[in-house]
């Protein structure tokens, strides 16, 4: 790891700046939490210190800006690694013409699933109920300043190790590009985070998509459900073919996502009013 | 940590001059509600307006914590349908964001942002607002005349937004070929029921076999001494 350590010291004081200002963006992730980009527009404004250091002109700037609108959801404790790495490889990206720019999302996507495993169940788990349960035997009690041992219990590690991320990220992402001598490895490990990336959304796709159709109908007097039916052929088959059906009218059909998440909305409506839920 | 009852019952407990009882109710909700969090997409009954209301009304009519869970908790139910619906309006200036994006109006993006923020916590104010000035019986009467189909269709609709998500990030990265893999994650957890984590774990496995084994018996010598040298390179310690 010498590399990585001495890549840290490395951080000029100009980047350093940068990271910092990184950080304190990245407080504003969950203000705009939605279902089509969930914290994608946060991510954006948090990357927008980097993206003003790396990027002179304003062509390069929106770019970057639009390029990290795309879906992101982390753990918003860790995030800033993720983002650390993401700044190293624009780095990269605006000196090296070779640079394959779509690398960068795809290995926000591969991090993403892994990294907010092992985040939630650290901070979300066993912070939160560690500070909790100190708090509330001081709350239990009726001492209101409980609430206050909570928060410092839970926030003093997690700012810490969320400033720490910053650098570490940033360190690591720029090792990683430093020893990237032709473009021949380059194109390796972005097909590499592309695969990993896939693989990752097909994952998403089956565990968080739903599309159940619970609905009963009677057949001489035997209720059946028609989701067990579905299930024995092919568990999880409608959430495939509906994000199979939105990517297609996407990519081919070139309709707005705003317009499919209204249709989702109506197409959602039908199905409980026809009874099909 | 701040949207968490311990923290919320405690505020509404000073707001109301009772920070006593206000840190009771707090830690009692809080007990009920540990394992309310969101993971992922997954929206829980929603902590925060739950124990508001809950330790408010319990404080005003004077009931003391065990009464917080129950008035709290339809209105916990609410909050969750009330978030949901949230998501989804928010969803609606994302295209606005994009086109700021591109005309680096970074102020703009700022104001779209805080404004998902500030929209929640009206919607919940008013809420919390309605419940109070009302009473609590007469919030739950309207709850329960919510036709079920809406909140069905909510919920529903809930479970299908990802998808267009997922498909926006699709959208860069597969091809025909590519989708190989994307089916590959997607059959690991539909039918090996595997984590999201493994499911990572296998495939930086796979990628590292597809993309540096699989390629060395076509590619020459030459350029594989070169490869491998980079390769070792990276994973110099």
């Amino acid at each position: 790891m010498s590399n990585f350590t001495d890549k840290i010291k490395q951080i000029s004081p100009a980047e350093k700046k940068m990271l910092k200002n990184m950080f304190k963006a990245s407080f504003v992730m969950e203000h705009s939490y939605n279902y089509e980009r969930q914290q994608g527009l946060g991510f954006s404004l948090g990357m927008w210190p980097a993206i003003r250091e790396i990027y002179d002109n304003k062509e390069d700037q929106g770019d970057a800006l639009e390029r990290h609108l795309a879906v992101f959801n982390a753990t918003p404790h860790i995030e800033t690694l993720i983002m650390g790495i993401a700044a190293a490889m624009e780095k990269e990206a605006s000196i090296n013409p070779d640079f394959d720019k779509g690398s960068i999302n795809a290995v926000k996507v591969a991090l993403m699933g892994p990294l907010s495993g092992i985040g939630d169940s650290i901070f979300w788990g066993s912070l939160r109920v560690v500070a909790a349960g100190i708090g509330l035997s001081l709350c239990q009690a009726g001492n209101p300043l409980g609430a206050l041992v909570f928060l410092l219990v839970y926030n003093i590690p997690h700012l810490i190790i969320k400033y720490c991320c910053t650098f570490a990220g940033y360190a690591f992402g720029t090792d990683l590009m430093g020893n990237i001598q032709g473009s021949g490895v380059l194109d390796k490990i972005t097909k590499a985070a592309t695969i990993v990336g896939l693989m990752v959304i097909g994952a998403m796709t089956a565990s968080m998509v739903a599309l159940s159709l619970t609905g009963t109908f009677t057949v001489s007097g035997n209720e059946f459900v028609i989701q067990d039916y579905i299930d024995q052929m092919f568990p999880m088959l409608l959430p495939l073919l509906y994000t199979l059906l939105m990517f297609y009218l996407l990519q081919v059909k070139k309709m707005k996502a705003t317009t499919l998440l209204l249709l989702s909305i109506v197409i959602s409506f039908v199905l409980v009013v026809c009874g099909l839920i | 940590m701040v949207f968490r009852p311990l923290v919320v019952g405690t505020l509404v407990g000073i707001a109301l001059g009772d920070p006593v009882m206000g840190a009771k109710c707090g830690a009692a909700l809080e007990v009920v509600f540990m394992g309310a969090i969101q993971i992922g997409a997954a929206v829980p009954p929603d902590a925060m307006l739950g124990a508001g209301i809950g330790t408010a009304l319990a404080i005003i009519t004077g009931k003391g914590p065990e009464v917080a869970f129950t008035l709290g908790f339809p209105i916990a139910v609410f909050g969750q349908s009330i978030k949901i619906v949230c998501f989804i309006v928010r969803s609606w200036y994302m295209g606005l964001a994009c086109k700021y994006a591109r005309e680096v109006q970074v102020g703009k993006m700022h104001a779209l942002n805080w404004f998902g923020l500030i929209l929640q916590c009206t919607i919940y104010g008013l809420v919390g607002f309605c419940t109070i000035y009302f009473g609590s019986s007469v919030v739950e009467n309207v709850l329960n005349n919510i036709p079920e189909v809406v909140m069905k269709s909510l919920e529903v609709a809930g479970g299908l937004l990802p998808a267009v998500g997922f498909a926006l990030l699709l959208q860069p990265m597969m091809t025909s070929k590519n989708s190989l893999y994307f089916f590959l994650g997607f059959i690991m957890v539909a039918f090996a029921s595997q984590s999201v984590l493994a499911v990572t774990a296998f495939g930086v496995v796979v990628a590292f076999i597809v993309v540096f084994e699989i390629g060395h018996g076509k590619s020459n010598d030459m350029s594989d001494e070169v490869e491998d040298k980079e390769l070792e390179a990276l994973f110099d310690e």
